[in-house]
């Protein structure tokens, strides 16, 4: 069929053929997703319903619970969720709070330099988490440069202890994960008509109120886009609490790495990978529902 | 047209030997590929300096290093458990992992016939299913400008020294041995160290994820004492650290290094080659100079100031003590929940 004779068929046959060119363009994607992503979670799910026989550390087939409960009832594991669960919203509020402002000025810039800012934020990506990681790691030694810089002004006798503390693994996240924040925002508020912010100034509205009735709203479906990816990628972090966070700091998923490597107990493992990757998507879902519906209000 | 059709037939043709073909033409390369997997770092570099680059090369062996620690490359060789082809030949893992590998059924009794250096090889380092490749001791570390010579794994040990006793994490289970043995109790019992390691801990013991951590911490003298491998203490003594060793009194924990054979290693003579060349005179004498390790052959010569420094003196020797790898095997998972929970937490 020519395009000619496309162009005059009717409408409903034009349909047909755009839906199968459409279906045939998105298989490619659901083979690799299928097969790469959800046959290995399917295995994975099999596993966390085995037993471990801990004195042979292996593996016996079994269909039982007892890897959930083991976690939920161990006040050591449900400590380490809690712990990953409040590091990961601190990051997120603290990438919010640091990166809006951030994503405004370089939304809203007609400076010529503007695509430079955009790949200075871009930039830190570049570089893996384990070599930025290890890039703090000389930061937050204690002979490393904040505690030389301050011994030096004569700020503090003794180092601080910042390395191997939550403080530091919460520092290392936010710069890993600030720039997904900033993007997801620059990328809505540039969206956001300059008037609408004008037209609220010229009816009286202080920034303050201009920022809450206006610019907050319109500006949701990026923040909750910057939050949800930042909120993921934190309660997964690997590299960072591994790194700064030390022997005596757990995070979820250096827990996870554990069992599977160190213990080879991959029930338990897998089990610990499901209860994460469900909390994640459970906190993540009801933070959409909550904003979806103040904004409906 | 009928041109076509040949040109057609024989580009098929010619596809399909290549596509059945290619297989054997890569698994013959194979026959002369070793695929090592080792940790990274100094030991795989003096592995490709002592054993790989003189002795194998030239012999047309490709080795290929497959680099990580030693909990994933075993976690891989499980994984792989029930495939017919591996993707390792020679793994090296320490005698008590090796012990384990054996349990979980994963790696090859070896056929020593097939191993001609293995004459010369220390009765002790001749394993059913492992070759011992290097072997130090457990001693005490301290830095003498900070605190006097202990003598004992007790001495180490000891809450009095706080947070100027430094522990290293991966280490849990030597560290629950060497303190079973301050404790009164031994090798096959880590009972008794348990209460004496937590009162460490309250006391402001230190804890370090790795080695290396732990040794920039005696560099800058953040920690003044721990207990480490003997050869380690070497290697950080040719780096400029200020640290001196002891054998403490209660006995020395012995640490072999050595080789195993995944059962499905895709080249099990190439596997031989490498465990027999690792075995040399001159690569075991090659790994006690550059890395202050005791060579598991007889025949290795080491100057006596080396070993002076590497080794263990008659007396020392007689307190070498080798593990209990079977309670360490059947008790591991629970030694590291104390460790993590108890310990730690």
């Amino acid at each position: 069929m020519t395009d000619t004779a496309l162009a005059h068929a009717p409408a409903a046959d034009r349909r047909r053929g755009e839906g199968l060119t459409a279906g045939m363009l998105i298989v490619p994607a659901s083979i690799f997703v299928a097969f790469c992503l959800l046959a290995p979670l399917a295995i994975l799910f099999r596993y966390s319903l085995n037993e471990f026989v801990t004195t042979k550390k292996m593996m016996v087939e079994a269909v039982t619970l007892a890897n959930y409960v083991k976690f939920f009832t161990d006040p050591y594991y449900t400590t380490i969720l809690g712990v990953t669960v409040r590091v990961a919203v601190t990051v997120t509020a603290v990438c919010l709070v640091l990166g809006f402002p951030l994503a405004y000025v370089v939304a809203r810039t007609q400076s010529r330099f503007k695509h430079l800012l955009i790949i200075a934020i871009v930039l830190p990506l570049f570089v893996g988490n384990a070599v930025r990681a290890a890039g703090w790691m000389t930061v937050f030694g204690s002979r490393g440069f904040l505690n030389t810089t301050l011994q030096w002004l004569g700020l503090i006798d003794k180092p601080l202890e910042i390395m191997f503390t939550e403080t530091a693994v919460i520092v290392g996240i936010i710069a890993v994960n600030l720039p997904f924040m900033v993007l997801s925002l620059q990328s809505v508020i540039e969206g956001i008509d300059r008037s609408v912010e004008e037209a609220a100034f010229s009816l009286g509205a202080p920034p303050g109120t201009m920022f809450r009735r206006v610019l907050w709203p319109l500006a949701l479906p990026g923040i909750l886009a910057g939050t949800i990816l930042t909120f993921i990628l934190a309660m997964n972090a690997y590299a960072t609490p591994f790194l700064l966070g030390g022997p005596l700091f757990k995070m979820m998923a250096p827990l996870i790495y554990n069992q599977f490597t160190q213990q080879t107990n991959w029930p338990f493992g897998g089990a610990i990978a499901f209860i994460l990757m469900t909390v994640t998507l459970g906190l993540t879902m009801a933070a959409n529902l909550l904003i979806q519906r103040r904004r409906a209000s | 047209m009928s041109d076509v059709t040949l040109k057609r037939r024989a580009l098929l043709g010619g596809t399909a030997a290549l596509a059945f073909g290619a297989p054997y033409i890569a698994r013959a390369q194979d026959n002369k590929r070793i695929v090592v997997g080792t940790w990274g770092g100094d030991y795989s570099r003096l592995l490709a300096k002592n054993i790989e680059t003189p002795l194998l090369v030239p012999k047309g062996w490709d080795v290929i290093k497959d680099e990580a620690g030693d909990p994933p490359r075993r976690a891989k060789v499980l994984a792989e458990k029930s495939l017919r082809r591996g993707t390792s030949d020679i793994q090296g893992v320490s005698a008590a992992n090796m012990y384990e590998m054996n349990e979980q059924g994963t790696i090859l009794q070896l056929d020593y016939s097939k191993i001609a250096n293995a004459k010369n090889l220390i009765p002790a380092m001749k394993y059913p299913y492992g070759v011992g490749h290097i072997y130090s001791g457990k001693v005490g570390l301290y830095n003498p400008k900070l605190m006097a010579a202990p003598t004992s794994f007790a001495e180490v040990l000891d809450p009095k020294h706080g947070n100027k006793l430094g522990i290293i994490d991966i280490q849990y289970q030597y560290t629950m041995l060497a303190a079973s043995l301050a404790a009164g109790g031994k090798v096959g019992n880590f009972e008794p160290g348990k209460a004496l390691l937590v009162a460490c801990k309250k006391a402001g013991a230190r804890i370090y994820p790795s080695n290396e951590a732990f040794a920039q911490a005696l560099k800058t003298e953040e920690i003044a004492c721990g207990i480490m491998w003997k050869a380690r203490a070497v290697q950080w003594q040719n780096a400029g650290i200020n640290v001196q060793t002891i054998a403490p009194k209660e006995g020395v924990p012995m640490y072999v290094s050595g080789f195993v054979v995944p059962k499905n290693a895709p080249n099990k003579d190439g596997s031989y080659a490498y465990l027999n060349a690792m075995l040399e005179a001159s690569a075991q004498e090659g790994f006690a100079k550059d890395m202050g390790y005791n060579p598991t052959v007889t025949n290795a010569k080491v100057p006596d100031e080396l070993r002076k420094r590497i080794g263990f003196t008659d007396e020392e020797q007689k307190r070498l003590v080798d593990l209990d790898y079977g309670y360490m095997a059947k008790n591991d998972s629970a030694f590291k929940e104390w460790w993590d929970k108890s310990f730690k937490g």
